[in-house]
């Protein structure tokens, strides 16, 4: 047996001993934080609507999600499309991204370029907002890419 | 082998190996077995001497961290009081029984249905023994406990997409794992591939270490026989009289063993905080805070929402307004001095005159998504047909996970479980859907698993932490680059100011990170107005 299989199976035993555990989380989850969704709607109802409701009117307890309809900052898709991909405060950043970081660890989720793209013109034309202009998929990634 | 440098790896590069492999909870845990993630800091209860004549502090928040704060600094002699948004102290501390009533941000309201003495944690639902602080106040507060089953091995690990979605026990997968692997190294080292590495007599103890370890039989082959059977379990368990002879059961093979990916859940029982034995308290989780809420009684103000927090150089004063009457009228409540426990997610949304360090702090850090749903059945058929008393069932399937009932066992009647721990963007798929839609996902994805799930179901609450209208999340999601640059500036008093609460520990979601982050901030609040405020 050559030195690479031992090597692997100290690996091997080195996965039993380490296993899968989050703080108070236990459960399998192998997925990829990927969402399958294929247009703006679809995204905006599977995941974005969690927090912003399905009406985008956020709501309001301790603290508030804010509503699409009257916020200002929606005239810029850009912006729009940087807070999807940075995350803002109590809000996770979506953006892909490759390595692995502490968030990694309790399940990162994540929106294709395109994703963010569909989903921000989305927000834009619906909830009360009728904003012409569309953001693009390259425009998305040249976002990411000059992100921190 | 070299210490530390086993096949030349770094510990970096096997932490990236045990990533790619096994995902990246598993390296989370791998780097708490190579001691990179933190131990509770719990070294008893404070001793503060001295407090200032009159001296005050107004705690926001009645969770855990702001009670053990209240406690603690009443003790110490200091005027106490709290302010806490919901109609009940315990914060993400909780258990819903019958009769209770929820609604989550965007209206929805559900009514708890369960049978009397039944409930569900929809937040923290376990101690681990080594969490000295909560488990020392569930003491000082006369919280009983009793044992919370982590692994169970007779409960199952399921993947849809191995053994064509049946579920496996994990008594089996961990023996079959453990006696496959223990099997392979027994030959490799027969082959000589350990040589240079071990002496000779080394390998000699390492066989038979072997050997026991993975129930191999003499040959060290991992084979159908008693001594798998005694790990495994048999065809046919041994018994007695006259048709009682016991059949041994054949182990899983190796590879489909590996292509299964059931080993992903096989160490959860391993990992530092899920070490047998773990706790919960008789009745529910919830009971904690309740005994806290009793001990400080008229100390907390509830249905208060704080909308501003200011400080000045004698005092901060907090206002807030009736939670039930959102832009009501506005009262303020003042101190020498504050402990804001107030989730990170809320906090970064009220006014408060800090310094830039802190205030940046406070906005660096998103909320994790995670929903849990306790589903009631009309009988334990758990128990009754499956022989599975307490632990917890892990699937890939978005519920994650199925947390049986530690207690009741053999109870008539109604009983709850947990139908599912979700997290990351499973999590967020479940938010997203109106609670009856979650409770029915639970109910279709468990009868995968347990196919008596549509006929015996009574009733279920689902929690989604993000529409939790007092944390809008789980629990603060620090990244390692976050952490690094802003976790202390998070910790230190600003003026009069400081905070506490999982938010502000090294132990997130664990409720003993709330407890030590809180005794360490009122230790150092104490030795500040201890010296007049110029410590």
């Amino acid at each position: 047996m050559t030195r690479r299989i031992a090597c692997g199976l100290l690996a091997l035993a080195l996965l039993g001993a380490a296993g899968a555990a989050r703080a108070d989380h236990a459960g399998a989850h192998r997925r990829r934080g990927g969402v399958q969704a294929a247009t703006g709607e679809a995204v905006y109802r599977q995941i974005c609507q969690g927090c912003h409701m399905p009406d985008g009117r956020g709501a309001v307890g301790a603290g508030r999600y804010p509503a699409f309809a009257g916020d200002p900052t929606l005239v810029s898709a850009s912006y729009v499309a940087a807070t999807v991909l940075l995350g803002r405060r109590d809000m996770p950043s979506f953006a892909e991204r490759a390595e692995a970081d502490g968030e990694a660890f309790f399940g990162r989720t994540t929106l294709t370029d395109a994703q963010v793209a569909a989903v921000v013109n989305y927000v834009r034309t619906h909830f009360g907002n009728h904003y012409p202009d569309a953001i693009g998929e390259a425009e998305v990634r040249a976002l990411r890419q000059g992100s921190p | 082998m070299e210490a530390g440098g086993g096949c030349g790896l770094t510990r970096r590069q096997l932490l990236r190996m045990i990533g790619a492999s096994a995902g990246a909870a598993a390296m989370y845990q791998a780097m708490s077995g190579l001691g990179l993630a933190a131990e509770s800091s719990f070294r008893g209860p404070p001793s503060l001497q001295g407090a200032p004549r009159g001296a005050s502090v107004l705690v926001l928040g009645a969770g855990l961290a702001g009670m053990v704060a209240a406690y603690e600094l009443r003790r110490a002699g200091y005027e106490v009081q709290l302010l806490e948004y919901n109609g009940r102290a315990g914060g993400r501390n909780w258990s819903l029984r019958g009769g209770d009533r929820y609604a989550e941000l965007g209206g929805a309201a559900q009514h708890c249905r369960f049978a009397a003495g039944q409930y569900f944690n929809p937040g923290p639902w376990r101690l681990p023994y080594h969490h000295h602080g909560i488990l020392h106040y569930c003491r000082v507060l006369g919280v009983r406990l009793e044992a919370f089953v982590q692994t169970n091995y007779n409960a199952y690990l399921h993947n849809t997409e191995a053994y064509g979605g049946k579920p496996q026990r994990f008594r089996a997968v961990k023996a079959d794992y453990q006696g496959h692997v223990a099997e392979l190294l027994a030959k490799a080292a027969q082959g000589g591939a350990l040589d240079g590495r071990l002496t000779r007599e080394d390998q000699e103890r390492l066989l038979e270490s072997l050997r026991r370890w993975g129930a191999l039989d003499r040959n060290y082959a991992y084979a159908a026989g008693r001594a798998s059977s005694e790990r495994r379990g048999y065809a046919r368990d041994p018994g007695g009289g006259a048709s009682a002879r016991p059949a041994f059961s054949q182990p899983l093979r190796l590879e489909d063993l590996l292509g299964s990916r059931l080993w992903e859940n096989l160490a959860e029982g391993d990992a530092y905080e899920m070490q047998t034995p773990l706790f919960q308290p008789v009745g529910g989780m919830g009971a904690i805070g309740e005994a806290f809420a009793r001990e400080l009684g008229p100390l907390i103000r509830y249905h208060a929402k704080v909308v501003e927090i200011r400080q000045d150089e004698r005092g901060v004063t907090a206002w807030y307004e009736d939670a039930r009457r959102p832009g009501g009228a506005r009262r303020s409540a003042r101190a020498d001095w504050c402990v804001c426990t107030i989730p990170l997610s809320v906090l970064g949304q009220i006014p408060m005159n800090v310094g830039a360090a802190m205030a940046e702090a406070i906005a660096a850090v998103p909320y994790a998504a995670a929903v849990k749903i306790g589903l009631q059945f009309k009988r334990r058929f758990w128990e009754q047909d499956e022989q599975i008393y307490g632990g917890i069932t892990y699937t890939d399937l978005p519920i994650g996970t199925i947390g049986y009932p530690s207690s009741g066992y053999h109870d008539g009647g109604k009983a709850v479980l947990l139908g599912a721990y979700a997290w990351g963007t499973d999590a967020m798929e479940l938010t997203a859907m109106a609670p009856e839609e979650r409770v029915r996902q639970a109910v279709a994805q468990g009868a995968r698993i347990h196919p008596q799930y549509p006929r015996e179901f009574d009733n279920g609450v689902a929690v989604a932490w993000h529409r939790a209208p007092f944390t809008l999340g789980c629990f603060a999601l620090w990244s390692e680059e976050a952490r690094a640059k802003h976790y202390d500036d998070l910790c230190a008093i600003d003026g009069r100011i400081v905070l506490a609460g999982e938010h502000a520990s090294y132990l997130p979601a664990w409720q003993e990170g709330a407890v030590t982050s809180a005794l360490d901030a009122i230790g150092r609040l104490h030795r500040r107005a201890a010296a007049g405020g110029a410590a």
